[in-house]
């Protein structure tokens, strides 16, 4: 018997494959596999990888690194709280080799060096790594392969830093403690401590970074003491945060929300299709039953042929999702060195059991309608009245069931549901209100116009699904975009408003005097230069950074390391204040700070509010009084805090400079000299900037890119699906219309009027949604303050909603395809 | 003076798998405004064709169709009756349809339904004329019901009112009463009937009820091509059974 209903069912799915309605079923349910077999694969590939890291090659339990060396004395009560001890260090320089410049991360380690995990090295790029057992012996130094690959180099060549010779003895295929330094993609060479000596750099360039080897019971005792007699270092161990971490954390965040989202879309698209799909199946099992069949065979066989659907457009999608896989571990591959692809087939299957779940669910309200279907449906043609808020019911258990398994974030879930939830409501007031305020004002009005709205608002409710659909479609879209948009502006602000191709950005005293002395001797231009020092922020109103936020934060991230701390008596002429007061040039009161004002509002800091920081080893604390803001036109080196210049007198710590500098392709060659001279000054050109930033961004934009291009197909296929699911009646109503004595060009202009409508209240709910939903997700989640550019989400959404208008047009020309004699035929 | 479809040497054929289909050969036939015609025959004779030639919604393979127009034109005082004779598509405007399976919108209500084609004209009055009509046909109760709350031949009544409700000249009407009850029906066709000629409208039914035929002022039997007047219903059907025997007996034999 139940082969009999497997070849029913197969030569049922046969005869329906090319249908429309089975064709934007398969395209949707092809896209949702696709993205979260993609997605959960790559998820896990970067869980597996961190947890790795984290167990064994993180090379230490524990790290503290600071920008001056222990004293004795804490190098002794340190060794006292651990196991083992090794020390490394670590400074950026430029390296040369016969006229080829290179800047790199400079490393120098110990004898003690590596501590745990392995340190793999080879003898030429194409060799297989072996394990060393220590670092470079003095007058050693190895290099990372990109390095060697960059110098036309070889193995045993001399090379000189700093007037000392090295050789080259080995290239670096792994460091084990590599990760700890958070997301660096510098060339990188090594060297032995005691070379790092003799180079004679200044210690304040120096970043000092003690490996650790303890235990968790040892752990506790270390964090307090760090704490009390280090509050100036940073401390990593792995029962905290990965360093990358955070990063992966609000990238899995952003796309928990983006599953949501597609979901919610195929959940529109699938309703509007199961309409169709409901009456087709109950027909049949209606016939079935006629002829004899029982109730349950008329769902056997629905689900049969459900069954043969899903499963066999697994093949082609599982493929898909496997090459975007790639892709995606291909990208990630430069913040994650060594993550490779790798498909785990327990998780497939269980994704895949997973979102059959849900599609089933989707399915639902049908095989529900055919337990209630019977033969006398063949009679009377009587509408089901429950399928439509079964459907919805359903939709919003997938929903929730979504949310459950793949969003980490309450809160921005939360949000972005809200935001969903008052666009819909707004779409419905909307539609009912321009359709009803729309027939009642047109009323006495002659033309198409009046008999349009007069249709629309007789067919409300499935009138309002179509709107609802777009205008969610629009919504998700515009705000993606908006998403990317502002993100993208972020970026480039940070480097694109500049004067000067060269920026100095860490000069000490000694070197800043010889630069200016360079400068004037070879007609160089200094365009700016500002003084700072290394601050590192402890405590807000007297609570540690961990106490007082716990919510992911760029700036918060970036204030757990030590920034640049200016000092003036004027505002400087490319800030302005936006609250409070600045100090008196002559003021006693030299424990006032001015903070960056995106600064302020991402940490949810006010004025009054203390600061705590740890500059040269010793604690000072600070009373906001101000808060300012970059003004292009007047330089671009700007600082997110700035004291009084009476300040200075009562901090003893090393000072720096920034600079930038004009200097013409003429004049390039010259920076060698400031390199032979110091190797430690800290110069990037404009366009290595520039390079960087627009990585970042590329990467940024082909992420959203992806998702947004995922949005645009579902949104194609809940209007298509919508068009399908009244496909027949709109074929119908036209046939009558022409039965009135109009033509097929009056239908057509009544269809263009009706889609101008349909777009416009969309339109509306989606402006609505996206502006409500980027004032509440854009600054708690992403850290990005919100400023909405009306004119660019107007000639967003009007692009949008022209797609929007052409498609429905275009997909809708099937029902013009109409008749009367097909109505005298039925 | 009323206005008139004549159907001049029209021959319609078709091709259906490499061969060709005549359905009828040079025929000629005269609708005149204000009076009442059923044409019957056997099915696939070609009576849906006919009307759909006769409204102008098609085109003959051969023949032409022709609107003779009457119009009175004021000049003054005086009145001037105005002849033009137009080809078929111009008769659009004042023909209506009513179907076997009454085709309503089933998200509107009877008076919405009536309405429809008023609205689209841009009538201001459309929902007051669509009542004056439903009350002619004796639905003055049930102008907020929706299709499926009425019964067929309600329904069919909805569905002549609105053919009527914007004037036409015409109404073709495609087995009217096919799907109705027998009381139903005759109900129906005397509505129909009497809206008509009420209206002054031409009533142009295709049908195989021959009570519905022998109500029509002209009968029309339409088979093998041929499309001959008959004095009435009965006769014009005992011509086709004849013809049908006929034709069984050869093929059997």
């Amino acid at each position: 018997m139940l082969t009999e209903k497997i070849q029913l069912a197969w030569q049922f799915y046969r005869q329906e494959y090319h249908l429309p309605q089975q064709r934007l079923l398969r395209w949707t349910q092809s896209l949702l596999v696709i993205f979260m077999l993609a997605l959960s694969q790559s998820s896990f590939s970067v869980q597996q990888y961190l947890s790795e890291n984290l167990q064994g090659l993180l090379g230490a339990d524990a790290l503290i690194s600071q920008y001056q060396p222990l004293t004795e004395k804490q190098a002794q009560a340190l060794s006292a709280k651990v196991d083992a001890v090794s020390a490394t260090q670590q400074i950026k320089i430029n390296i040369s080799h016969q006229d080829i410049w290179q800047y790199i991360s400079l490393k120098a380690v110990d004898n003690n060096y590596p501590l745990q995990g392995q340190l793999l090295t080879t003898s030429s790029l194409n060799d297989k790594a072996a394990a060393s057992v220590s670092g470079p012996k003095p007058g050693e130094i190895w290099f990372d392969s990109r390095l060697f690959a960059s110098f036309d180099i070889n193995i045993g060549d001399v090379l000189t830093i700093a007037k000392h010779e090295f050789v080259l003895k080995k290239i670096i295929s792994h460091e084990p403690d590599r990760l700890m330094e958070g997301h660096n993609v510098d060339m990188r060479a090594m060297i032995n401590s005691v070379d790092m000596a003799k180079l004679d750099f200044s210690e304040n360039l120096i970043r000092f970074r003690y490996l650790l080897s303890l235990d968790s019971a040892q752990l506790s005792a270390l964090t307090t003491w760090q704490q009390q007699q280090l509050p100036g270092a940073e401390l990593i161990h792995k029962q905290g945060n990965h360093p990358l971490a955070t990063f992966w954390q609000r990238t899995e965040n952003f796309l928990g929300l983006a599953s949501i989202i597609l979901f919610f879309m195929a959940a529109i698209a699938i309703e509007q299709l199961s309409i169709k799909h409901q009456s087709k199946e109950q027909y049949f099992s209606a016939l079935c039953m006629s002829l004899g069949a029982s109730k349950g065979t008329g769902v056997i066989v629905s689900v049969l042929k459900w069954a043969f659907s899903f499963l066999l457009l697994l093949p082609v999608s599982i493929a898909l999702a496997a090459a975007c896989h790639w892709l995606i571990i291909h990208y990630l591959a430069e913040s994650f060195p060594n993550l490779v692809w790798q498909w785990h087939f327990g998780l497939s299957l269980k994704t895949l059991l997973f979102v059959s779940l849900l599609f089933a669910l989707f399915y639902l309200p049908v095989w529900y309608s055919l337990l209630n279907t019977s033969v006398g449906k063949l009679f009377v043609h009587a509408k089901s009245n429950n399928s439509g808020y079964l459907q919805k019911l359903v939709s919003v258990m997938v929903l929730m069931l979504v949310v459950l398994v793949y969003s980490d974030n309450a809160l921005l879930t939360m949000m972005l549901v809200t935001a969903m939830a008052v666009t819909i409501l707004l779409i419905l007031l909307l539609s009912w209100l321009a359709l009803t305020v729309g027939e009642k004002s047109t009323k006495n009005l002659s033309g198409l116009l009046p008999f349009v709205f007069f249709m629309m608002k007789q067919r409300l409710i499935s009138k309002s699904t179509q709107i609802l659909g777009i205008g969610l479609s629009a919504f998700l879209l515009l705000f993606t975009l908006m998403l990317m948009r502002d993100l993208g502006n972020t970026m480039s602000s940070y480097q694109r408003s500049h004067d000067g191709n060269l920026m100095v950005s860490k000069a000490t005293t000694e070197q800043l005097n010889y630069l200016k002395r360079w400068a004037k001797e070879n007609d160089i231009s200094i365009r700016q230069t500002k003084s700072y020092l290394h601050a590192k922020l402890v405590e807000v109103n007297q609570q540690s950074l961990t106490q007082y936020s716990d919510k992911p934060s760029d700036s918060l991230a970036t204030l757990s390391r030590e920034i640049r701390m200016h000092w003036n008596n004027k505002v400087p002429s490319n800030n302005r204040i936006v609250s409070g007061s600045w100090w008196q040039s002559t003021t006693d009161d030299w424990q006032q700070i001015s903070v960056e004002q995106e600064v302020l509002t991402d940490m949810g800091l006010s004025l009054g509010d203390e600061l705590t920081f740890a500059i040269g080893g010793k604690r000072y604390d600070f009373t906001i009084v101000a808060s300012h803001e970059f003004t292009p036109g007047n330089g671009s080196i700007t600082f997110w805090m700035q004291i009084p210049t009476t300040a200075v007198a009562h901090i003893q710590a090393s000072q720096y400079a920034m600079a930038s500098l004009e200097v013409s392709k003429v004049q390039q060659p010259l920076l060698g000299q400031l390199w032979h001279k110091y190797p430690t000054l800290r110069m990037v050109s404009l366009q290595q900037m520039t390079a960087y930033f627009d990585t970042i961004l590329a990467m940024i934009t082909k992420v959203i890119s992806g998702f947004s291009a995922l949005i645009i197909l579902l949104a194609g296929i809940v209007i298509l699906a919508s068009i399908n699911a009244v496909e027949a009646n709109e074929q119908k109503k036209n046939s009558i219309i022409m039965s009135f004595g109009f033509n097929k060009e009056t239908c057509l202009k009544l269809n263009i009027i009706e889609w101008f409508i349909t777009a416009m209240i969309a339109a509306c709910g989606a402006i609505v949604g996206t502006y409500l939903a980027g004032l509440l997700i854009y600054q708690s989640e992403f850290s990005l303050p919100y400023h909405p550019d009306f004119t660019w989400l107007s000639i967003t959404l009007f692009i949008i909603l022209t797609s929007v208008m052409s498609l429905g047009i275009w997909a809708s020309k099937k029902s013009l395809n109409s008749s009367i004699r097909q109505l005298m035929a039925e | 003076m009323s206005s008139a479809i004549q159907l001049r040497n029209i021959s319609q054929s078709f091709s259906l798998n490499k061969s060709t289909v005549t359905l009828f050969n040079q025929l000629n036939l005269t609708i005149n405004q204000g009076q009442s015609y059923a044409i019957t025959g056997p099915s696939g004779a070609g009576k849906s064709s006919l009307l759909m030639l006769m409204s102008g919604l098609e085109q003959p393979s051969s023949g032409e169709g022709v609107y003779i127009k009457h119009q009175l034109e004021s000049s003054g005082t005086d009145s001037i009756a105005d002849e033009q004779q137009c080809s078929l598509e111009s008769l659009r405007a004042d023909i209506g349809f009513i179907f076997q399976q009454f085709h309503l919108l089933p998200e509107l209500t009877a008076l919405n339904n009536v309405a429809l084609p008023l609205k689209l004209r841009g009538d201001k009055a459309a929902m007051k004329k669509a009542k004056v009509m439903l009350n002619k046909v004796g639905l003055q109760d049930r102008y907020h019901h929706t299709p499926i709350e009425l019964s067929g031949g309600e329904q069919q009544r909805v569905a002549i009112a609105r053919a009527l409700v914007f004037e036409p000249k015409f109404i073709f009407a495609d087995e009217p009463t096919g799907n109705l009850d027998e009381q139903s029906a005759a109900q129906i066709a005397d509505i129909l009937f009497n809206c008509c000629q009420e209206s002054n409208a031409a009533l142009i039914m295709v049908t195989h009820s021959l009570q519905l035929a022998n109500k029509a002022e002209n009968v029309y039997s339409l088979s093998k091509g041929h499309l001959h007047q008959e004095k009435t219903a009965y006769s014009a059907a005992e011509k086709i059974t004849e013809s049908l025997t006929a034709s069984t007996v050869e093929a059997i034999c």
